[in-house]
């Protein structure tokens, strides 16, 4: 009996052994080129490339505006540039998303919402100048961002960037099957284990989009009359990210005395002096709807979470998470596009790269003398993680998470 | 004594201006007169969130909101803890489970219960204050000497005025170092607290806000910020306990 | 009443006006140990105590003097029998009995004055008759120019003095006193012990006092109430009348008393 338990513990130990030495120490040689993917926020960006950490990032407007700007970095390429081409150009990025409930139950006011998005889009489209320097204000209270000992003006910041992102709600066909190639990656991923695990493009279509209140609304603004819908007696929530992306919103809600007066619909901040109100009245035709709280999230994931719980019942986010979510069966259906593209891929001011093959040149060599790029991504699964990942898996690099 | 406690904080930031002109990368270390410059316009509008004074207000407002909760469950329930032995022993093993998890860690489940807003913060600030409160007052209520209330008693004193008139006062002193610690644990779960969405406002939301656009001088002067609040109370508290509870001392 | 010598003689009858009865009936205590075992503490006890007596109880340490003084006070309940006074069993404190423990007994976030005035504050008396009440006693036992004072400020013979005022000042009819001057250095205690006989000169309370001095029990006793060993019984009950206040202590009837009660004790420890 003592044998048998000494040679069962000689077996653990040998077993133990023997999986280290695959996880831990000395790579296998690689014939091909590696790069290394560390997930954090925005806000470890700029210190991490300072200190040599990081190589580059990748990160949503204006975050990539502020690299160049404040001298800490140089725009590589924005994402509607990377390859392959046909892919990524217009690429898909944030979308409205909305709880089925609430569609079902009060149908005109979810189609009121989405004109209001899509008349602030519009606006963003013609006045560029005026809508980046309110998402300065919203974001940042048009203060100054410091970085190292550069200060750059949030209002400089957000105006360059504007002009890199497409400000679109159209949900055509090109866009649904953009957003499910985005799906395909993320079952690639591993991150779909419901529903869109395996479904065919139209079921999941289906179970991803109602473009109802899209279309709802472009005939209520053509035909020049939005129909007032019942009071909500229930306060109501709009998720969004801290994101430019978001901008319909944001000018929606600052310019809401324009909206109102021309459209007779606006997001009426409660207290209008706040530079980012967290409470609006929906005004339609002259009357109060219904009473909205904002609420501003860092990541898609957080914000579908509380719209699960019908904490918020309207979500502006980018499409992993929100499809992520669906297929965890959380009832909400996209219901159109908010942009496309707006986000880039930042390397160090004095990378030896300036574009994509530049790049991947640097990349191999870095990876052959043993010391791989590392590059940086907000969130796993998010729009920037899968761009990245896919763009350089189909360029042949192997991509491996960095273990901090 | 006072000098010696003064000169220690001096001396780091002398280190910290050194070190800032030798490193000469505020990535890894911010210059002291930047930080310096944040905290000394406590009234400018930091990034749309507010001003440091107004996110500083309302931090202590929340923080004391929760406080005073903690306060008003654990002294009474520790009250009765010390005088009832079976109240004790029915939750005494449940405190002491309950007590090493850190609030931060009650955050997923504060949201889910409380929804988002001021309640699932003062959630979090409660939990910090609560054990520290509770404990000290069982210990305070217990370590009064059998002598006094059997003075009373003898003196014709009902429970109650027994309660509030030996008992408490005995055991004050004690319940109010479990006050003092109790708040700094509060007010440290301040930032904790206020990383709950939904929160517009406070100094942890603002470091957040900060951290999230890799504003680093403004994180610093927030962290400052914090300390100096916190150490501004518990002088406070300090000082009371001195003039109030100095008996306890010279009993000894 | 008359200053000077008291020679222990009542000066009135029992039953009169103004006047108490303590007594003390067949008084058992035992307690269960830890352990399970029963412990006597107190055996078959009993005592009349007249108006305006001073009593002592002595005895060797464990002898159950202090369980005695605490069941007459009302913190405790004996196992069987009882003590009356007035004729009404004591089952719990009464405001016709004041204790005065050994230290640690004054309030110390409280000043003299708000100890000496806490009992006629639970009573509910008014702010300006506590406080007029309570400097009467205060001068009484000498510690006016105390009242703000707090009790850290105070020695242990002017603490005890204290707490004699603050006993005094609800107006009991009997003080019961558990070796109230044991934590006091011989000086202190034997001045304590004079302002105690002038003090129960003034105030005629009738004053049960436990302690295991010998010397001082003779000293301010009318009787002597000397308990066996563990379980308490009386062995003797010893007059002291013969001698007058002041007491000397080298006059030939102290010595005699004191010897006598000596050899009790010392009996009673070899038993």
């Amino acid at each position: 009996m003592k044998i048998v338990k000494i040679l069962a513990v000689v077996a653990c130990c040998a077993v133990l052994l023997a999986l280290a030495g695959c996880v831990a120490s000395t790579p296998p040689v690689q014939s091909g080129t590696t790069v290394g993917i560390l997930y954090t926020g925005f806000g470890t960006m700029p210190t991490l490339m300072a200190t040599k950490q990081i190589d580059g990032y990748i990160a949503w407007q204006p975050f990539v505006e502020v690299a160049p700007m404040a001298g800490f970095g140089k725009v590589l390429s924005y994402t509607g540039d990377l390859p392959p081409d046909a892919v990524w150009k217009n690429h898909p990025c944030c979308v409205l998303a909305a709880r089925e409930d609430l569609m079902a139950r009060s149908p005109d006011l979810v189609n009121a919402v989405t004109a209001a998005t899509i008349l602030s889009t519009r606006y963003v489209n013609e006045h560029q100048e005026e809508s980046g320097a309110i998402v300065a204000d919203w974001l940042a209270g048009k203060g100054n961002f410091t970085y190292g000992n550069i200060s750059v003006s949030s209002v400089d910041a957000m105006t360059r960037a504007i002009y890199t992102v497409k400000f679109t709600n159209e949900p055509t066909d090109a866009w649904e099957n953009g957003i499910l190639k985005f799906m395909a990656a993320q079952r690639d991923l591993g991150v779909l284990k419901g529903p869109l695990s395996n479904s065919t493009d139209d079921a999941s279509k289906a179970l991803i989009f109602d473009t109802g209140p899209y279309r709802a609304a472009i005939q209520m603004l053509e035909g020049k009359r939005i129909v007032t819908p019942a009071p909500e007696t229930r306060q109501l929530g709009i998720g969004y990210l801290m994101s430019d992306h978001d901008t319909a919103l944001f000018v929606a809600v600052k310019k809401w005395q324009y909206f109102n007066d021309t459209y007779g619909i606006a997001l009426k901040p409660r207290d209008p002096t706040q530079s980012k109100p967290d409470l609006v009245d929906l005004l339609v035709n002259g009357q109060k709807v219904a009473e909205i709280k904002l609420v501003p999230g860092e990541f898609g994931g957080p914000l579908m979470q509380l719209a699960s719980t019908d904490t918020i019942q309207f979500v502006l986010v980018g499409n992993p998470p929100a499809m992520a979510s669906i297929d965890k069966g959380n009832p909400v259906k996209i219901l159109m596009a908010l942009n496309t593209e707006g986000s880039g891929v930042v390397v160090s001011s004095d990378a030896p790269a300036s574009d994509w093959p530049s790049f991947l040149q640097w990349a191999k060599e870095r990876s052959d003398a043993g010391k791989p790029l590392r590059i940086a991504s907000p969130g796993k699964g998010s729009i920037q993680d899968i761009l990245l990942s896919y763009t350089l898996k189909s360029s042949g690099v192997t991509v491996k998470e960095v273990q901090v | 004594m006072r000098r010696l406690s003064l000169a220690f904080p001096l001396l780091i930031l002398l280190a910290w201006a050194a070190g800032a002109h030798l490193i000469n990368n505020e990535f890894i270390l911010p210059r002291l007169e930047s930080v310096a410059g944040v905290l000394l316009d406590p009234l400018a509008d930091r990034l749309g969130t507010g001003s440091l004074i107004e996110n500083a207000l309302r931090s202590i407002e929340r923080v004391g909101m929760g406080f005073l909760l903690a306060a008003a469950v654990a002294i009474p329930l520790g009250i009765a803890m010390a005088r009832f032995r079976r109240l004790n022993d029915l939750l005494d093993s449940t405190i002491q489970i309950l007590r090493p998890i850190p609030p931060l860690a009650w955050l997923p489940l504060s949201l889910a219960w409380f929804k988002i807003g001021l309640t699932s913060i003062l959630f979090i600030i409660f939990l910090g204050a609560f054990f520290p409160i509770l404990l000290n007052t069982i210990d305070g209520v217990r370590g009064v000497k059998r002598t006094w209330i059997e003075v009373a008693s003898t003196l014709g004193a009902r429970e109650r005025q027994i309660l509030f008139r030996v008992i408490l006062p005995g055991a004050a002193p004690t319940i109010w170092t479990g006050l003092r610690v109790g708040f700094g644990i509060a007010w440290m779960c301040v930032v904790a607290a206020e990383m709950l969405p939904g929160t517009t406002s406070g100094l942890g939301y603002l470091i957040m806000y900060a951290f999230n656009f890799g504003q680093i001088q403004l994180i610093i002067a927030g962290m400052i910020l914090i300390g100096l609040i916190g150490l501004m109370i518990d002088t406070l508290f300090r000082k009371i306990e001195a003039k109030r509870f100095a008996w306890r001392e010279l009993e000894r | 009443m008359h200053g000077g010598s008291w020679n222990g003689e009542h000066g009135r009858q029992v039953g009169d006006q103004g006047m108490t009865s303590l007594r003390i009936d067949r008084l058992t205590k035992e307690f269960v140990t830890e352990q399970g075992e029963i412990v006597s503490a107190l055996s078959d006890l009993s005592l009349e105590v007249g108006d305006s007596e001073f009593v002592c109880i002595l005895g060797p340490s464990g002898c159950g003097k202090t369980t005695l003084l605490r069941i007459v006070a009302g913190l405790d309940q004996p196992t069987s029998g009882a003590v009356l006074i007035d004729g009404h069993p004591i089952d719990r404190p009464c405001p016709k009995l004041a204790m005065i423990f050994q230290e640690y007994s004054l309030y110390p976030w409280r000043s003299v004055l708000a100890n000496v005035t806490f009992g006629l504050e639970m009573q509910g008396a008014a702010v300006a008759r506590r406080q007029e009440v309570a400097r009467k006693y205060l001068a009484l036992v000498g510690l006016s120019d105390f009242a703000s004072h707090y009790p850290y400020e105070l020695s242990g013979g002017m603490r005890q003095r204290v707490a004699v005022a603050r006993a005094l000042a609800i107006e009991p009819a009997v003080l019961l006193m558990d070796e109230p001057f044991g934590a006091l250095d011989a000086q202190t205690r034997n001045v304590m012990q004079m302002e105690l006989l002038g003090i129960w000169e003034k105030t005629r309370k009738t004053i049960l006092f436990v302690t295991h001095s010998v010397d001082e029990a003779v000293f301010l006793a009318d009787r002597i109430v000397v308990l066996t060993k563990r379980p308490g019984k009386i062995r003797e009950i010893v007059p002291v009348k013969k001698c007058p206040h002041p007491r000397d202590r080298t006059c030939r009837d102290f010595v005699e008393i004191r010897r006598h009660v000596l050899d009790l004790i010392s009996e009673g420890s070899a038993d």
